[in-house]
């Protein structure tokens, strides 16, 4: 798939991801890159761009084994970004399926 | 190249270094060395983690690209979004275009000129002996004195010797603005401020 195209989705998928649970950022990866096909190294530069915007902010947790992790947690307004990226996402795609079907007369 | 966590952090950071605050640089870099521990702590080898994560070098321009919009964003400066721009497109074509064609031309021209010089330079005194068997220069026949003959190619000589000695110094300048321009490059294309 083109690589611009899936950079594009990504976000929704992080602030989706991150709308069900904290992460660190292993996991996170982890849990994306499962279903998507992707350079794994560049979710880093995108988390980071996401808690510059203030959708996400980051706090420190102990873990059973080894160093605290870094946990990724969405603010309010990521709450709010990833439900209207998510509208957008659904309407998107239901207009494409739509498309792709030839259910286009559908719309008229 | 061995593909474990050192070297991966060690081409991050070589790539990274002074395009962005030392606190950002350091956040990004434990990052991926958390990575690397909690990937390592569940049974993956340094490989696999290095394969998953996509080459270095494709990292570290994500994350330069990341910053540098961000500068952009922040601080609408035409600067900054020439910056983010340039580096959005790559450094591929920018430097064909930008760097590698106008080289090309330089060369090209520098040594044509060097050539020209030289020719000059070696026709003078060939003209003179030549003329000398002829009893005169051929291209003005036989009423040219050999004196005339002789002052005539001196100056070529001395015309040739010049342009080669003024190509010397046209490509002294423009190596140094070359440099200079370079610099200029390198620092669009990193961010980072020109030193010179």
């Amino acid at each position: 798939m083109n690589i611009q195209f899936k950079k594009g989705v990504l976000e929704i998928c992080v602030l989706s991801v991150l709308a069900h649970k904290d992460c660190y950022g292993y996991e996170l990866v982890n849990d994306i890159s499962k279903r998507i096909d992707i350079a794994e190294g560049t979710i880093y530069p995108l988390l980071r761009r996401l808690k510059d915007e203030g959708f996400v902010t980051t706090y420190l947790q102990e873990s059973t084994e080894g160093p605290p992790r870094k946990y990724y947690q969405l603010t309010d307004s990521g709450r709010k970004e990833e439900h209207e990226l998510k509208d957008e996402w659904m309407r998107f795609t239901t207009s494409v399926n739509a498309l792709l079907v030839g259910k286009n007369d559908a719309a008229e | 190249m061995l593909q474990n966590e050192q070297e991966y952090i060690r081409i991050l950071r070589s790539r990274l270094e002074g395009t962005m605050p030392h606190e950002e640089l350091d956040d990004y870099l434990s990052d991926y060395r958390e990575h690397f521990r909690i990937g390592k702590a569940n049974g993956k080898t340094d490989g696999e983690l290095w394969q998953s994560l996509g080459s270095p070098d494709n990292v570290a321009r994500e994350i330069r690209v990341t910053h540098l919009v961000k500068k952009a964003e922040g601080n609408r400066s035409a600067r900054n979004i020439f910056h983010a721009a340039f580096a959005t497109l790559g450094l591929g074509l920018f430097n064909l275009v930008f760097v590698l064609v106008p080289f090309i031309l330089l060369v090209v021209m520098l040594l044509m000129i060097f050539i020209v010089g030289v020719l000059f330079a070696i026709i003078g005194p060939v003209a003179f002996v030549f003329s000398l068997l002829q009893g005169g220069l051929p291209a003005f026949s036989s009423w040219i004195s050999p004196l005339i003959g002789f002052f005539f190619c001196t100056g070529m000589t001395t015309f040739g010797l010049l342009m080669v000695i003024g190509d010397y110094y046209l490509a002294r300048f423009f190596y140094h603005v070359g440099i200079q321009y370079l610099k200029w490059n390198i620092s669009v294309i990193t961010g980072t401020e020109c030193s010179a």
